[in-house]
């Protein structure tokens, strides 16, 4: 039970939470959308570095650059201490979700987006449409086209052009508790028919303990579920965009879990919650399926944990033909607004294919990104501290499983939205009031208004 | 015998008293007068009101108009260059073939059908039980009953949200120990729930424009009923309640343009219940299209189809109240 000072502090976070919403989405034309309008060493960043950033020699160019990424500001200390020509001014902003993407669209509506700024996979169509994104086709060096993973740079082009650029590229991975599965006397599945059982096997005799979770604010975990079977959400051929997100594979998919889910044989509650932080703490739950990056972000949240858990491929539905879906990563994206593309674009190259930009980041000690550039891999496996895994190589695991993303793959306009519609479906399924395949129906049905008001074509063809 | 005397005698047209015949033409002049007076004080009274009409009323209304019926369109698959171009009744047709749009309707429909009348009834019940004499403490029960309305409502959601938690909440904590299990956050539950935060927030300000209502019951009608014979429960029901029906009408009028706009509390509460969607109100929509979408015709479409559905609302309101009085008037 929690004491007095936990309440506090936890009504303190829930009376944050819409708050820094709220303001970053209204705070368009206000003073702290201003690139670095908040120390007073990037004061002039907003004025005198974009006029004469570009233009004078002999002055560094400043450029601004917005993420909420762990391990951004090493990063941008490295790059500062490397380069006599462009000095790159670091904001911190919120996550995308928690009004991070609303502070990027309003700076821009408003004129004052960042030079770099950072968008997730999924939310990378929508910038480029609403012109957030600046076209890199042009900008971008061959060196780093050919350095970047196919698969990482197909998410970010459109109608052959470039809107972004990969940071990392995060294939679904199998995290699990090897102590529990000894305990129940558990083989790692290799496919989900295996996973299946396993499951069925923890409900008999695990009491209160489950197999996995079902996140009911887990859309893009069901995107990812949805890759690896082959489903197609979103496609643009024949210059419209095409709308199935409930097609054959994902209705596999959708059966499959709420198969799951009525026999009772998965937790389903949010996955970004106290509650679900306490079934990992508290060892309730005995795999999580999520990207690459949740390695790291696993060694801080719990550090007791540690030699507790290993990481494996993600189950098939054929391990013949096998292929993944991918769970997170960012790209960066230089916008409109930036006065300096081409320093900005140095910048962004140098990020996201330089060896010490990667060590910077994992010098942080609480990434684990997988990067988009193979070449960095070995940079990886290196920088890693493997103690917490009990050595397992986990950079040689990812970039066998990054190698069979499958290709094609195609996000939509408008994600973020979409994917909430399809929560708030998986929440009532939750309480027994719905069905996983009516919430991504639902989620198609809220999205067409959407395409059809701003204009967009679109079909609704469907296998 | 005056008429003379201004031309003759000017002397003594100043030294009289006002007389009849010289006073018509100053007459006429300080009508005149008294009409520019008139003219400037409503001028000077009525400016404020038409100034925050035009700047926070017509100019929106009219932005969003105009917004909703042009759109930054790229044709295709979006990624070419943006113009603004008249896109005709389009995000209309979005709208309203928008079924998060439609649910969010019903919501607040729900919201109303059990809102509204728990409102007016419960504020006109207090009313007449502090009007009635029977309450001790008359001022300080109404400070605490007004007092509610003092706080802000995102501070009165807080509150709440606070209250319903499950885990922070020493509702449920002491509920718990009863072996009760509430989820106030519930899929049936967080309606009720809204309506709850609103009724605590407004119950005590309705209640005190129907007390002053109340008070204003000439005496004497009430000691007439006393006198033939009338309860005190039957006074209330049928003496006094008939006489602040033009104060029933009011509350409930405003009362369903607030409850239409609902926004501050499911708001907030959506931080905490996954039960509340980002489109649950459609002031909801409206501001998860506007800033989450980012699709500002698609907003401003929505925010006119509701501005709509209110003026319907109202007018149909009050229609039909006025042509219950007309009728009972008549009978």
């Amino acid at each position: 039970m929690p004491d007095r000072q936990s309440r506090r502090s936890v009504l303190a976070t829930i009376a944050a939470l819409p708050l820094t919403g709220a303001l970053s989405a209204c705070g368009g034309g206000g003073g702290d959308t201003r690139p670095g309008s908040s120390t007073s060493s990037t004061g002039s960043t907003g004025t005198t570095g974009r006029t004469s950033g570009t233009g004078r020699t002999g002055r560094r160019t400043r450029i601004t650059f917005w993420s909420a990424l762990r391990g951004s500001q090493e990063v941008v200390d490295a790059f500062n201490a490397g380069h006599d020509t462009i000095h790159v001014d670091y904001q911190q902003i919120p996550s995308g979700g928690q009004g991070g993407y609303a502070k990027l669209s309003n700076a821009a509506r408003a004129g004052n987006a960042p030079d770099v700024a950072t968008i997730e996979y999924p939310q990378v169509p929508g910038f480029a449409i609403d012109g957030v994104c600046r076209d890199l086709t042009d900008l971008i060096s061959d060196r780093l086209r050919a350095a970047l993973l196919p698969q990482a740079l197909g998410l970010t082009t459109f109608e052959k052009r470039v809107f972004s650029i990969p940071l990392d590229i995060e294939p679904m991975v199998l995290h699990y508790r090897t102590d529990l599965f000894e305990r129940y006397g558990l083989d790692v599945p290799r496919t989900w028919e295996e996973f299946e059982e396993g499951a069925r096997t923890v409900r008999r005799e695990g009491g209160q303990r489950r197999f996995v979770l079902f996140p009911t604010d887990g859309a893009t975990q069901l995107a990812a579920y949805a890759w690896q079977a082959g489903a197609q959400w979103f496609d643009t051929a024949g210059g419209a965009w095409n709308v199935s997100l409930a097609d054959a594979p994902t209705r596999r998919v959708a059966a499959y879990w709420q198969r799951m889910i009525d026999d009772d044989l998965v937790h389903m509650n949010a996955v970004e919650s106290r509650q679900s932080d306490a079934q990992i703490a508290g060892g309730l739950v005995l795999t999580r399926l999520t990207g690459a990056w949740d390695a790291g972000a696993q060694i801080q949240a719990r550090p007791g944990q540690k030699n507790r858990w290993a990481i494996a491929p993600l189950p098939q539905w054929d391990p013949a033909r096998p292929a993944v879906g991918t769970h997170g990563g960012s790209t960066f994206a230089v916008t409109k607004d930036s006065t300096a593309p081409e320093a900005a674009m140095e910048f962004i190259e140098w990020q996201v294919s330089h060896p010490d930009a990667l060590r910077a980041r994992l010098s942080s000690g609480t990434s684990s990104q997988y990067p988009a550039v193979p070449g960095l891999v070995d940079v990886g496996r290196e920088a890693f501290d493997r103690g917490y895994y009990g050595g397992q190589d986990i950079y040689t695991l990812f970039e066998e499983q990054a190698r069979t993303i499958r290709e094609g793959w195609i996000w939509g306009p408008r994600m973020s939205a979409t994917g909430k519609v399809m929560q708030d479906g998986f929440a009532r399924a939750s309480g027994g009031q719905s069905s996983l395949i009516d919430a991504i129906r639902a989620a198609q049905d809220g999205t067409m208004p959407d395409l059809k008001a701003l204009g967009l074509s679109t079909t609704q063809r469907s296998t | 015998m005056t008429s003379a005397t201004p031309v003759s005698v000017p002397a003594d047209v100043t030294a009289r008293p006002a007389p009849k015949r010289p006073a018509a033409p100053p007459a006429r002049a300080t009508r005149a007068s008294s009409r520019r007076r008139e003219l400037g004080a409503c001028g000077v009274l009525m400016t404020p009101f038409f100034a925050l009409l035009v700047t926070v009323f017509l100019i929106p209304v009219g932005t969003a108009v105009y917004l909703s019926f042009f759109s930054d369109d790229q044709p295709g698959l979006g990624f070419g260059p943006e113009r603004t171009v008249f896109a005709g009744l389009r995000n209309y047709t979005a709208v309203v073939t928008d079924p998060t749009f439609l649910g969010g309707l019903g919501v607040v429909a729900l919201y109303c059908l059990i809102y509204i009348p728990l409102m007016v009834v419960g504020a006109l019940a207090l009313a007449l039980l502090l009007d009635s004499g029977v309450v001790r403490l008359r001022g300080t029960a109404q400070l605490a009953l007004f007092l509610p309305h003092a706080v802000p409502g995102i501070i009165a959601a807080l509150i709440w949200l606070y209250l319903y938690t499950p885990g922070i909440s020493p509702v449920i904590d002491v509920l718990a120990k009863a072996d009760i299990t509430v989820d106030f956050l519930g899929v049936h539950t967080v309606l009720p729930s809204i309506v709850n935060i609103a009724l605590w927030s407004n119950l005590g300000y309705n209640m005190v424009v129907f007390y002053a209502a109340l008070q204003a019951v000439p005496r004497e009608v009430i000691e007439a009923a006393v006198v033939d014979g009338a309860g005190p429960v039957r006074t209330a029901l049928q003496v006094k309640t008939p006489l602040v029906r033009p104060s029933i009408l009011m509350v409930s009028m405003f009362t369903l343009i607030f409850a239409l706009q609902l926004f501050t509390e499911p708001m907030l509460l959506s931080q905490s219940s996954q039960m509340i969607s980002s489109r649950f109100s459609p002031s909801m929509y409206i501001y998860d299209a506007a800033f989450t979408r980012n699709n500002y015709g698609l907003a401003a479409a929505a925010s006119v189809v509701l501005l709509l559905c209110t003026i319907v609302l109202s007018y149909g309101v009050t229609r039909w109240t006025n042509r219950a009085s007309a009728e009972e008037a008549t009978r």
